[in-house]
């Protein structure tokens, strides 16, 4: 009651400042003069009883501002006051205030670049309703299909009877739904339309997911349960970032016909805006589709496990209850299908369990990819954060010194120390909110940059850079916070500052204990930086080596087009008629200089093994098997491997002719050490297929999978031949092209070519070679770019470091450089002297950090590639990088001392 | 002057001028010399913490003030107990009559 009153009375007198302060004037007055006349009274003169009012009562004005200050509104005021005096010292000092708010731009900036993606990747729920609801049976992101026991017994893929026998014994979860644990390619042409297909990503649900996770669409409808059966009318939804990135958010998209993999599908409507499935992940699925309209029917027999669920628990079901329940469910199932687990896992059934775990943020993919790399980042920029905040400690320190004088007069003439330091804090806050807005733009940037780094090649990332209200809090706390940290040390120290030694002009001290400190921290931070520089260029030269390697192809000038024939509704018998028009038509293209088919493509993520039988020998189990592809004819040519011996495979390689096979060196040498491959046999499946293909040629080894080990044996079969009564396995889904100029721009004409051939045939995706190969090293290109970005940070934050405390030294020695150059100290002498204490910091630095630099080198040597951690070029690069950017901080403050008048400097306080 | 004049026990001041003002309205000045006779010279107060403490009581609502004509016909902020004020003036003269015997009992043991 009395709080609220005070409120708003308070409130009221801020406003009513002048009246109130002219109401007290008056009241003092009178009070005074009434005291004044009663000593009249008593027989003082007037002058007399005015000088002994004086006396007594003390100074009025002094009156006035006590019964000021201790209205809890004054404090306001006083704020008011200090960050009006505060703003002018920043704007008197542009280049101060400049330095500073970078400084704590880049430092805030990389913290909470890191923290919006923490946020948005850790934090963040699935934007359904109540996701603490939702929980997911399993622990673990094994996928795509699998048969038997699982790993440690923990079950996270489900066969699809699995599902219904779960779903429909646990009453404890309101809805418990299935979908597939890959996304699947879909090849979509809208009905009616005249373009043609386009690949998209589609996942298959249970029909009660969205009902379990309560979406509702954003305009027509969801799926329901009863699109998910099996005589329904094909229905799908489509995401709203697809609609509007893809669609122009045409209203007419609602209920019209598409062609999904050939099958006509309705789409019943669009989820919600933010709405991106179960996963948080690059590329999304586009739609979203009933299970039971999966081509694959063999998915759905009780041996294949593909699907995750995921449930929502009534409120009151306890979560550990109904694991055990599920796992006690999860036993009489298995002990019911005998039949589907293979006998080598049948020791291992006892231990199958079911875990349920909390899925409010989904199913964890990027959360366990990317939880150690988040958590080494929040510790770099925090560890940088620090000590951005030291150095601005000294940067203020340094200028704190030469307001000594100022502060000292203000202290003799009564004010109150904690007025002081209140001020001197409200600066710094006040900086450290101006570097925290900047830090905003920054850190929008950074997360930008990191989010385009981690995800190459990615269409769309549903992981806003923006700062949510969240990270905008967490980013005014630390502003807050950082300008507390790195106010208050110097703040203190000013305040503690004798008046009268200062007004004396001691206390230029020629070095005192906090100069250690200073220099200490300098120390570290230059071994800190030479350590992320030595980092920084090792990662990013093993980059390189890795990127510039020879791969045995070439990828200059090269274009790779990749299609899926089966979801055009492609048939074995129809495939040589579509590569025979593939071949015609791709060498009219205008600019296409070469081209060749092949089932996939050098370091396209994919890669197929066999083991294979030598004709005439001995099954060797010692091996892996070899990798094999399929190539169609000047394939070789086209890629830029070169042929060593004997022929490649061409035109003339039919299902009719001779089965031929081309090897590589890698694999001529493994099979054959000390015979002629050529003319020898070999085949797969078994000992009675050793005679299916007759090697006719050797190529150079070349990478299609592994880009830091040895390239792996390899043989390429023509498109089309098979062994005797076998269906073709691995259909053509690339198209490689050599060109001539830059290979983007014959995109649309390679476009169009295939439309021509056929509009169901999709383009899934149209790549330079270049980028293809460049994809491989996302992680590496992530880590390297990231510490280049540090490295450079620490790289300023030490130079201004250094710069600090030598600009403190110097400001506090001017008395001392005075008297050096009175006593005749040359200029230079006295240029040198600065420097020299500057390089001595800096040579510490280098001393701890090197060493330090080639022990951490020996955890990273795993991870390099093509450079020892010790290579002494990118040591000595960092260290010549760093002693010059020293050396030019410290120039500025001992070119100053230099330039010191000694007669300015003995008067100088 | 024979006594030279004390600090006010903490936080008395408040109850102090509350009762100066049971009787009747008075000003600034006029409180000063009320307490300094009323204690004999004891207490004397000074304006600076007399005006804190009189906005303190007025802030809690326990004295009003308003501007009145003196004696001298002058203009001068007469403080007003208010009800609430009364009441709390009788509970903390109870609280201090408590304290004071426990104090004297604990001293004369």
């Amino acid at each position: 009651m009395s709080l609220l009153r005070n409120l708003v009375i308070g409130i009221r007198a801020v406003f009513r400042r002048e009246k109130d302060s002219k109401d007290l004037d008056e009241e003092l007055d009178e009070f005074l003069e009434m005291a004044a006349e009663d000593k009249v009274r008593r027989g003082m003169t007037r002058g007399e009883a005015l000088r002994a009012v004086r006396l007594e009562q003390g100074s009025s004005d002094v009156t006035r501002e006590v019964v000021h200050a201790a209205r809890w509104e004054s404090f306001l005021e006083i704020c008011d006051q200090d960050l009006r005096i505060g703003f002018r010292r920043l704007w008197k000092s542009p280049g101060f205030t400049t330095v500073v708010v970078l400084t704590l731009a880049l430092g805030i900036g990389a913290t909470t670049a890191i923290f919006t993606l923490i946020d948005a990747v850790m934090l963040e729920s699935l934007p359904v309703a109540k996701p603490k609801q939702l929980y997911r049976l399993g622990d673990n992101n094994n996928c795509c299909v699998m048969t038997g026991t699982q790993n440690d017994g923990s079950f996270v893929l489900y066969s699809y009877p699995l599902y219904e026998h779960l779903r429909d014994h646990t009453p404890e979860f309101k809805q418990l739904a299935a979908f597939g644990s890959f996304l699947s390619d879909l090849s979509i042409r809208r009905l009616g339309g005249f373009s043609p297909a386009q690949p998209y990503k589609g996942e298959f649900v249970s029909g009660n997911y969205f009902e379990m996770f309560r979406t509702s669409a954003f305009a027509g409808r969801m799926l329901g349960p009863q699109d998910d059966t099996a005589g329904a009318q094909p229905a799908a939804v489509m995401s709203y970032h697809t609609w509007q990135t893809r669609f122009g958010s045409d209203p007419s998209v609602i209920g019209s016909s598409f062609a999904i993999n050939t099958v006509a599908y309705t789409i019943v409507g669009i989820a919600p805006q933010r709405f991106y499935g179960d996963t948080l992940r690059s590329d999304p699925p586009d739609f979203w589709l009933p299970l039971a309209t999966h081509p694959d029917r063999w998915l759905f027999d009780a041996g294949p496990e593909w699907l995750y669920l995921i449930g929502r628990l009534e409120a009151e079901a306890a979560p550990t209850e109904v694991q055990a329940r599920l796992t006690v469910e999860l036993q009489e199932w298995l002990g019911s299908h005998l039949e589907v687990i293979p006998e080598r896992d049948r020791k291992d059934m006892s231990q199958q369990h079911v875990r349920l775990t909390p899925a409010g943020v989904g199913v964890e993919q990027l959360q366990t990819d990317y939880a150690l790399g988040l958590r080494l980042l929040v510790t770099l920029s925090a560890l940088l954060l620090l000590i951005a905040c030291a150095n601005i400690a000294n940067l203020l320190l340094a200028r704190g010194s030469s307001n000594r004088s100022q502060n000292a007069v203000r202290l003799a003439l009564g004010a109150p120390r904690t007025r002081l330091v209140r001020q001197m804090l409200t600066e710094s806050v006040l900086l450290a909110l101006v570097g925290g807005a900047a830090a905003l733009g920054v850190a929008y940037a950074g997360t930008h940059v990191i989010l385009s780094l981690a995800f190459r090649g990615a269409q769309y990332v549903p992981i806003d850079a923006r700062p949510s209200v969240v990270v905008l809090g967490f980013t005014f706390l630390l502003s807050v916070a950082t300008g507390i940290a790195f106010g208050v040390a110097p703040a203190w120290m000013t305040s503690q500052s004798d008046p009268a030694n200062a007004l004396r002009g001691a206390g230029r001290a020629v070095g005192d204990h906090s100069s250690k400190v200073q220099k200490s921290l300098v120390i570290v931070q230059m071994a800190f930086s030479i350590v992320l520089l030595i980092g920084a260029g090792l990662v990013t030269q093993s980059l390189r080596n890795l990127q510039y390697q020879h791969f045995g192809f070439a990828t200059e000038s090269r274009l790779i087009v990749n299609i899926a024939p089966a979801l055009a509704g492609y048939t074995p018998d129809r495939l040589a008629g579509l590569y025979q028009r593939l071949e015609d038509s791709m060498p009219h293209i205008p600019g296409v200089i070469g081209s060749s088919l092949s089932w996939y493509s050098p370091l396209d993520g994919n890669n197929a093994n066999e083991r294979v039988y030598i004709q005439g020998k001995a099954p060797d189990y010692r091996w892996t098997a070899p990798s094999w592809d399929r190539v169609g004819s000047r394939y070789f040519e086209t890629i830029g491997t070169r042929l060593l011996r004997g022929r490649a495979i061409d035109e003339h390689d039919t299902p009719a002719t001779r089965r031929v096979a081309v090897v590589n060196e890698t694999f001529a040498r493994r099979f054959f050490s000390n015979e002629d491959p050529i003319g020898q046999h070999f085949g797969m499946r078994d000992v009675s297929h050793s005679g299916d293909f007759e090697i006719v040629g050797i190529v150079e080894d070349a990478k299609y999978q592994d880009t830091r080990g040895p390239a792996y044996a390899t043989f390429f079969l023509p498109l089309l031949q098979t062994p005797p009564g076998e269906p073709v396995q691995g259909w053509v889904s690339a198209i490689e092209l050599h060109v001539a100029g830059t290979p983007q721009n014959i995109e649309p004409a390679v476009r169009e070519a295939i439309a021509t051939i056929d509009p169901n045939l999709t383009v899934l995706k149209v790549v330079s070679f270049g980028e293809q190969v460049a994809r491989n090293f996302n992680q590496e290109r992530l880590i390297a770019r990231l510490a280049e970005l540090f490295g450079v940070l620490a790289l300023i934050l030490a130079c201004v470091g250094l710069y600090g405390v030598t600009a403190y030294a110097v400001a506090r020695r001017t008395n001392e450089i005075g008297i050096r150059m009175a006593l005749g100290a040359e200029r230079t002498q006295i240029f040198t002297l600065v420097l020299r204490s500057a390089l001595v910091q800096l040579t510490w630095g280098m001393a701890i950090g090197i060493p330090v630099a080639l022990a951490g080198g020996r955890v990273l040597a795993d991870l390099l590639y093509g450079v020892k951690n010790y290579d002494p070029m990118i040591i000595g690069s960092a260290a010549i990088v760093l002693i010059t950017s020293a050396s030019l901080a410290a120039a500025v403050p001992a070119r100053r001392a230099s330039g010191v008048d000694p007669l300015v400097a003995l008067r100088y306080e | 002057m024979a006594d030279k004049p004390t600090d006010l026990v903490q936080g008395t001041l408040d109850m102090l001028i509350l009762k100066t003002l049971v009787l009747e309205p008075m000003h600034g000045y006029g409180i000063t010399v009320r307490l300094e006779q009323m204690s004999k010279g004891t207490f004397r107060i000074n304006a600076g913490s007399l005006f804190v403490a009189l906005q303190r009581l007025q802030r809690a609502g326990l004295i009003k003030s308003e501007w009145n004509a003196t004696e001298n016909s002058r203009r001068a902020k007469y403080y007003i107990l208010t009800q609430r004020g009364r009441k709390r003036l009788d509970s903390e003269t109870r609280e201090w009559g408590r304290q004071v015997a426990a104090i004297a009992r604990i001293l004369e043991a």
